[in-house]
């Protein structure tokens, strides 16, 4: 994996408390010193101390100018992103591909869509990847070409959308097109309230900025059709009636959504097995995690801040049909029906031409079974490209060691959290050491001696702390220009 | 989510027109999506002549998730817990998309059938089984009779 495109920053990194998602992403050290209230001046030590030793090693806080993986990135970034992202989303009817499209239809949830959509829109126009076909619900091999063509016609370029989601009941959007909505936060708010406030706001409007965005594409579609029905003069992006029964006359079942799609889908690299692309790009690794993680439900979850954060790992997904590691798909497009982008233009399609590629096609398949036939007719095999399951989520190095940066800065907040309580108090978490258990802090340093520690090791323990963080940290982004 | 995704549906219609011998799910009335089930105990293992309740859950993400299943009926197996939670691996981490609802229950019925203590649920049912496997099965096969006998 050499450098990976900083894309796509998924809400992984939005559950950092670390992570200065506020506007005002300077002076951290001083705020957050404020807020730990009437604690001794180690505590502000502490958290100064911690501040600096991240905030140095991540580049001037403040200042995101620099790019990379792991810089981290400011709110307006990262909203950005989101939104460059949601647009790559939507279906256009003239963004067309052998008659699918480069969007999901949208059968599963926005927030499962996390791949990375330029990556797919590129291996859909070079046909690596089938396109996004619309799916129908059943298919009836009794139809005559006449339904199927009168289906097709009337199949919508998306799933429709919920228009008052539960998720974001209550949540104002105010003026979308203002791009700023601060107003409609209340100022009086904690910070962190505030902050949560923002994101959820910034979801409501991106949600219904996406129905808008489809319903505009739809309606565009809607009166292209109906011009194109009505003039003679055809237009270019739309479909001939040929190519939309060439398309779903040939379709077959999705063996994951149990939807009908027109062929030819991609196939498991491993066992054969087809998938439609919508299923595919849900494909993905599991988040990063411990290994061997025994999930015993009755017993307490060890807490992860208890775990060395560099034992968690991130394995590729196995191939959902026969569990193969690191998932992966070929796709050989159809031969004779290369319309829309990169191809001729869909209204142009006759299936006079698919006939005759057809007839050649059977031939092929003729050569083909007698074997040792030399392949003069530009079918080499070895020209199927492999496309990995990681390959639409190159992301997933950065978010493991996010994660683990992550668990290693909440692990030493909280053992200085805890230093700090034994500074102001003594006697802190010292009376009941069997059942002062439960509390997550005391937990943390529990196998340590409490009682006969001074503040000059407690010091040193911080120390000890913030400069191993600093170092986790430079570890990170030595490694990231070793790359 | 509004509309049930057609994989539920046609899932659900092929369970009813070709149902897997041994094991009944019907979809509630109110939810599509929360279906009561059962399990025969499989013929040679202690829970046979059994018939196990059992519910079973698609969440929103399903496929992409696996379904929750718990047994409702009580039984004494090592890899069961008194909630009825089972400890399966294609419910957690080697579910896969490509697997289904009867998929799901033919495991459950197979683990019946083939218990493993050595990756228990219920500790104290798996240490027993370690222990005294004849007397644990005995349990076991005392506990269906108990619990798991349809009423006539």
């Amino acid at each position: 994996m050499g450098n990976v495109p900083t894309k796509l920053d998924d809400g992984s990194y939005q559950g950092d408390s670390r992570t200065n998602t506020s506007v005002s992403s300077s002076s951290n050290s001083n705020t957050s010193a404020a807020s730990s209230g009437n604690r001794s001046r180690h505590a502000s030590l502490v958290n100064a101390i911690l501040n600096s030793g991240s905030g140095g090693a991540m580049g001037s806080p403040g200042h995101s100018r620099n790019v990379g993986p792991y810089a981290r990135k400011s709110t307006r970034e990262r909203e950005e992103i989101k939104e460059r992202h949601a647009k790559n989303l939507v279906v256009k009817y003239d963004e067309n591909v052998d008659g699918g499209f480069m969007a999901p239809f949208g059968c599963y949830s926005f927030d499962k869509l996390d791949y990375d959509s330029g990556i797919v829109r590129g291996l859909i126009v070079n046909r690596k990847l089938a396109p996004f076909y619309t799916p129908l619900q059943d298919f009836d091999d009794s139809w005559s070409r006449m339904e199927i063509i009168k289906i097709v016609d009337g199949l919508p370029l998306h799933a429709s959308f919920n228009e008052n989601p539960e998720e974001f009941e209550d949540v104002p959007i105010g003026n979308l097109r203002k791009p700023n909505f601060d107003y409609l936060i209340d100022k009086s708010l904690p910070k962190k309230e505030k902050r949560r406030l923002h994101s959820k706001i910034f979801q409501a409007r991106l949600y219904r900025k996406r129905m808008l965005w489809q319903e505009k594409a739809n309606e565009t579609f809607l009166e292209h059709k109906i011009e194109a029905r009505k003039n003679t003069s055809k237009n270019k992006y739309l479909p001939s009636d040929d190519l939309k029964y060439e398309l779903y006359k040939n379709g077959s079942e999705c063996p994951i959504c149990f939807l009908y799609v027109p062929g030819p889908l991609n196939l498991s690299k491993c066992c054969q097995q087809p998938i439609c692309t919508e299923c595919f790009v849900q494909i993905r690794r599991a988040d990063p995690h411990f290994p061997h993680e025994e999930v015993d439900p009755t017993q307490p979850v060890t807490d992860d801040s208890e775990k060395d954060p560099n034992l968690l790992i991130s394995e590729a997904a196995n191939c959902p049909y026969c569990a193969t590691p690191d998932f992966s798909i070929t796709y050989q497009p159809p031969e004779g029906r290369r319309t829309g982008l990169g191809g001729e233009p869909p209204y142009k399609f006759t299936s006079q031409s698919q006939s005759a590629v057809e007839n050649s096609e059977k031939h092929g398949v003729l050569t083909k079974e007698s074997p040792l036939v030399e392949g003069d007719d530009l079918k080499p095999a070895k020209s199927v490209h492999v496309i990995m399951s990681d390959t639409i989520r190159p992301n997933w190095e950065v978010r493991l060691n996010k994660e683990r940066m992550r668990l290693a800065r909440r692990s030493a907040n909280a053992t200085a959290i805890h230093v700090s309580n034994r500074l102001i108090d003594p006697d802190y978490n010292n009376d009941g050491s069997g059942n002062g258990d439960s509390s997550p802090v005391g937990t943390n340093t529990s196998n340590r001696d409490r009682s006969d520690v001074t503040i000059e090791e407690l010091e040193n323990q911080m120390l000890n702390e913030a400069i191993r963080l600093s170092l986790e940290d430079k570890k990170h982004s030595s490694s990231r220009q070793r790359k | 989510m509004a509309s049930l995704p057609k994989r539920i549906i046609k899932e659900t219609e092929r369970l009813i027109t070709d149902p897997v011998p041994g094991i009944t799910a019907e979809p509630h009335d109110d939810n599509l999506r929360y279906f009561e089930v059962t399990v025969e105990g499989p013929v040679g293992s202690p829970y046979e002549n059994g018939i196990f309740q059992l519910e079973l859950y698609l969440p929103d993400d399903y496929p992409m998730e696996a379904p929750k299943v718990r047994f409702l009926t009580k039984i004494y197996h090592p890899n069961i817990d008194r909630l009825g939670r089972i400890c399966l691996d294609v419910l957690k981490t080697n579910w896969s998309p490509a697997l289904q609802i009867r998929t799901v229950l033919l495991s459950i019925q197979a683990l019946l059938a083939s218990p493993n203590p050595n990756d228990p649920l219920a500790n104290d049912v798996a240490e027993d089984w370690i222990k005294d496997e004849e007397a644990a099965k005995q349990t076991a096969k005392k506990w269906s009779k108990l619990y798991a006998t349809p009423k006539q």
